[in-house]
């Protein structure tokens, strides 16, 4: 398998692909319920035609181009699912506030459903993906990206919600992510949100390039691998992941006393045994999304690294809210872009972030 | 820089009993004998990496932000030798962070209160140890006070004084209470002996502690062990007068038993059978009699200095077996539902040998009898085998039931008749032979004069014997006269007999 070959469109055969190559990029919350975002992706695609993929460079360097993703609670979408118009409507709604089409739909992140609502938004209006994104992962905060950290401007914002409120917000990225975190609970904990519109041109240095067509490889291996090996083999080649370790979990519950006041969640720990002769004890530390994997005391790997498990039995992805004591597991480590190693890419979506007073290996060893 | 810690410096496990780690939980109970000379109260990872070896690393509450950081904090503890990890309570410090601590073999204490209060409490107690072991001196005396047998005193040192096995030590080596480990150490452990005073004021015991590694100060271990050599010597010698008590409660209480029924009245109005419930003995039923007695007919302390010595050590071979001193010996009965009193006498023989006395003991053993009036008679015949067993090495059990004849030999006032012997026949035993000549006497008397079979038993042939009995002749002594070979017999008996 090229671990860089290039998807050039979506269409509805890659839906499933879509989905396992989000859950893997989207760790923490693998394994939810999104079986009505798979057929609800399929249905757009097969009416509307497949998406094409296209590099930031090969768009005219003035198009118009706009992200979509969900800001909020995984949890509250299933329960209360969109109605189906809602990509379209907060594109639109962005157009209105900007006063001009935009030419080309970006992630704002590839990961989970906001893999997916690109697509949706893209195929309903029939426009182009960039294959491109803004964390290359999940992040909790929407003002943690590649774009912000370029400084594209997060707003102006348009967000809808599952009641069909409809929003607009002009204000710096981290005021726009205060403001739209203090609504998610009037909005029903979730909200679609259309933002960092910009020129492709800038998309060029301020994305992080390839990401649509990494999480359809990765799904392709996930979905088409049948042993453990090769799944293994396959992501180091697809995402230079690596196995920190692999054992039992035997330990999970709450740890310390409360998370950063910044973060919409409190810390939960998974501590995994390795069953060997020395069996080596491999802490995750998580809030919300795995940040730290602590190994014997030593820190491991940090956040903005992507830290997810994969079942030895199963061979799915194992998210957070469905990992269970005495499950066998790997633990993977997937490095974050380059552009989260820089100084400003660790303070924005370091661990310092999130309140942990550790320096990412990378800032630690220079 | 000195990385050594003076040898002044507590312990982890004396800041574990005495010092402000009593308050907290210890996720491992090992590595805790590593001298602690210094604390640091860290609020940063970093600041552990500059810690001395042998610190106490306490954690800020500002730290614990995860269970992640407190086991990052073990790592560098470790990496920097540290003595141990004190951290605040948080979530999720469980199995297996303590399965780390294991790991690591770095003690962790998790304390319920403000960590911080927790280190200027270790800063305190390891800049002024002495303050410490004051407090660990003022235990041991008040606990010391307060137990009274030996076991209980040494357990209040093995329990209470951290790093210390110590052992109650008889003079032979014999682990009387405590670690029996102490007496078996090797040579490189730090020992410290205190000699234990027994009631006649001469050293009856020694108290060893050993110090295991790094302990505390040798002379505070010293000073708990004389601290404890009082209540020891008193517990002995409560011991002692307890025993000598029961022993003569005993006494008494036998001598009704055995009197028979008409007798009894004019001596003692109790019943024997109150007497024997009284004093824990059963004695209806089938039973054996047995009697003890000095090995060495030889003159040597009376039954009554013997008797507490003899009793302790037959408690400890043979449990509640009663014992009770007679005039001759002591006394015993074995019940003998289902077994003969050859099987006693195995049983017997081999706990005599293995028996610490003060002295060499054998043994009698009468025959199985009934109820009470058959145990007088069966102590009565024990008496007597008894006394057939004196002069045989200790151990030896006469069966009466084997005595037969020989009995009214075991009655002889041996060591008597051998100095009359020696007065009678003084010409005889001022030959150069006298010995051969007195074996061979007492040999041709043994066979009624026939000297085949004496050369028979001497091993020699009649001849010699012959020779002999000419030169006990030219002595003066005349073998054939009838009149006096009894007491010619007797005497020679009696020379042969006695102890060389």
């Amino acid at each position: 398998m090229n671990g860089d070959a290039r998807v050039p469109e979506i269409g509805p055969d890659d839906v499933d692909a879509l989905v396992a190559g989000s859950e893997f990029f989207g760790a923490s919350i693998a394994g939810s319920s999104v079986e009505n975002f798979r057929t609800w992706t399929r249905e757009v695609l097969e009416r509307r035609g497949p998406v094409p993929l296209v590099e930031p460079g090969e768009l005219d360097a003035d198009t118009p181009c706009a992200a979509v993703g969900i800001a909020g609670s995984m949890t509250a979408i299933v329960e209360l699912p969109p109605a189906g118009d809602e990509p379209a409507t907060v594109l639109t709604a962005l157009q209105n506030q900007l006063g001009r089409a935009v030419g080309a739909v970006m992630p704002m992140n590839a990961a989970t459903i906001n893999a997916l609502f690109p697509v949706l938004a893209a195929a309903e209006l029939g426009l182009p993906v960039v294959d491109c994104d803004g964390m290359g992962r999940i992040l909790p905060l929407i003002n943690q990206t590649s774009y912000a950290l370029a400084g594209l401007p997060l707003t102006p914002l348009t967000a809808t919600s599952a009641v069909r409120d409809l929003v607009s917000i002009d204000a710096s990225a981290p005021r726009a992510e205060l403001l739209i975190r203090a609504m998610l609970n009037t909005a029903g904990g979730w909200m679609l949100c259309a933002l960092y519109p910009t020129e492709a041109r800038n998309l060029v240095t301020a994305a992080i390039p390839g990401s649509m067509s990494r999480v359809v490889r990765v799904g392709r291996l996930l979905t088409g691998a049948t042993d453990h090996d090769g799944i293994v083999l396959g992501l180091r080649e697809t995402a230079n992941a690596t196995v920190l370790g692999s054992g039992r979990v035997v330990e999970l519950g709450p740890s310390g006393k409360r998370g950063a006041p910044t973060q919409p969640a409190n810390p939960t720990t998974v501590v995994v045994r390795e069953e060997r002769a020395d069996s080596r004890l491999i802490r995750l530390e998580a809030q919300n999304e795995l940040l730290l994997a602590v190994i014997d005391g030593v820190l491991a790997t940090a956040v903005p690294d992507l830290l997810c498990l994969l079942d030895r039995n199963s061979l799915r992805m194992k998210g957070l809210e469905r990992v269970g004591l005495g499950d066998e597991v790997d633990v993977l480590a997937v490095p974050a872009a380059p552009v989260w190693h820089s100084p400003a890419g660790l303070e924005l979506a370091g661990p310092a972030a999130f309140g942990l007073p550790v320096r990412h290996p990378k800032e630690r060893d220079g | 820089m000195n990385r050594t810690p003076s040898t002044q410096a507590l312990t982890v496990d004396a800041l574990v009993h005495y010092g402000p780690l009593a308050n907290t939980r210890a996720l491992i109970d090992d590595h805790f004998d590593q001298l602690v000379p210094h604390v640091s109260l860290v609020s940063e990872l970093d600041q552990i990496r500059s810690c001395a070896p042998h610190t106490a690393v306490v954690l800020h509450q500002s730290l614990t932000h995860g269970v992640w950081a407190v086991e990052s904090a073990m790592r560098l503890a470790w990496e920097r030798a540290a003595a141990c990890v004190v951290t605040p309570a948080l979530p999720g410090i469980g199995e297996s962070t303590a399965h780390l601590a294991q790991r690591l073999r770095t003690p962790v204490f998790v304390v319920d209160g403000d960590s911080a209060q927790c280190a200027l409490d270790l800063a305190a107690a390891i800049t002024n140890p002495d303050a410490l072991r004051a407090k660990l001196l003022a235990r041991c005396a008040v606990l010391f006070s307060e137990r009274s047998g030996a076991r209980a005193i040494l357990g209040v040192i093995n329990t209470e004084v951290p790093g210390v096995s110590a052992a109650l030590v008889s003079g032979d080596g014999q682990v009387l209470a405590g670690r029996s480990t102490v007496a078996r150490s090797g040579a490189g452990s730090r020992q410290v002996r205190v000699e234990v005073p027994g009631p006649d004021g001469q050293p009856w015991a020694s108290l060893v502690a050993e110090v295991a590694g790094a302990g505390p100060l040798l002379d505070t271990v010293r000073t708990i062990l004389r601290l404890a050599c009082v209540p020891l010597a008193a517990a002995v010698t409560q011991q002692r007068l307890e025993l000598v008590h029961n022993s003569a409660r005993a006494g008494a209480a036998l001598d009704v038993l055995l009197t028979d029924g008409s007798r009894r009245v004019a001596y003692s109005r109790d019943a024997p059978d109150d007497v024997a419930s009284e004093l824990g003995w059963q004695v209806d039923g089938r039973h054996i009699g047995v009697f003890l007695r000095v090995a060495t007919s030889e003159a040597g302390p009376d039954v009554e200095t013997l008797t507490p010595g003899v009793v302790s050590a037959w408690q400890r071979e043979f449990g509640d077996r009663p014992l009770v001193p007679r005039s001759g010996g002591w006394a015993s009965w074995w019940p003998a539902e289902s077994r003969a009193a050859g099987d006693v006498s195995g049983e017997l023989g081999l706990g005599l040998v293995r028996m610490r006395s003060p002295v060499g003991l054998v043994a009698g053993i009468g025959e199985p009898a009934e109820q009470l009036a058959g145990l007088r008679e069966s102590l009565a015949q024990a008496e007597l085998a008894s006394a057939a067993a004196q002069g045989s090495t200790a151990g030896h059990v006469e069966l009466f039931a084997e005595l037969g004849e020989r009995l009214v030999l075991a009655c002889l006032p041996v060591a008597e008749l051998a100095r009359s012997a020696e007065v009678a026949l003084a010409d005889l035993l001022a030959a150069s032979d006298h010995r051969t000549l007195v074996t061979t006497l007492a040999a041709v008397l043994d066979h009624g004069g026939s000297t085949g079979q004496a050369a028979a038993q001497l091993g020699v042939h009649r001849n010699t014997v012959l020779g002999r009995l000419e030169r006990i002749r030219a002595h003066g002594i005349d073998v054939d006269r009838p009149d006096r070979r009894l007491a010619l017999h007797l005497a020679a008996y009696a020379l042969a007999t006695r102890a060389p």
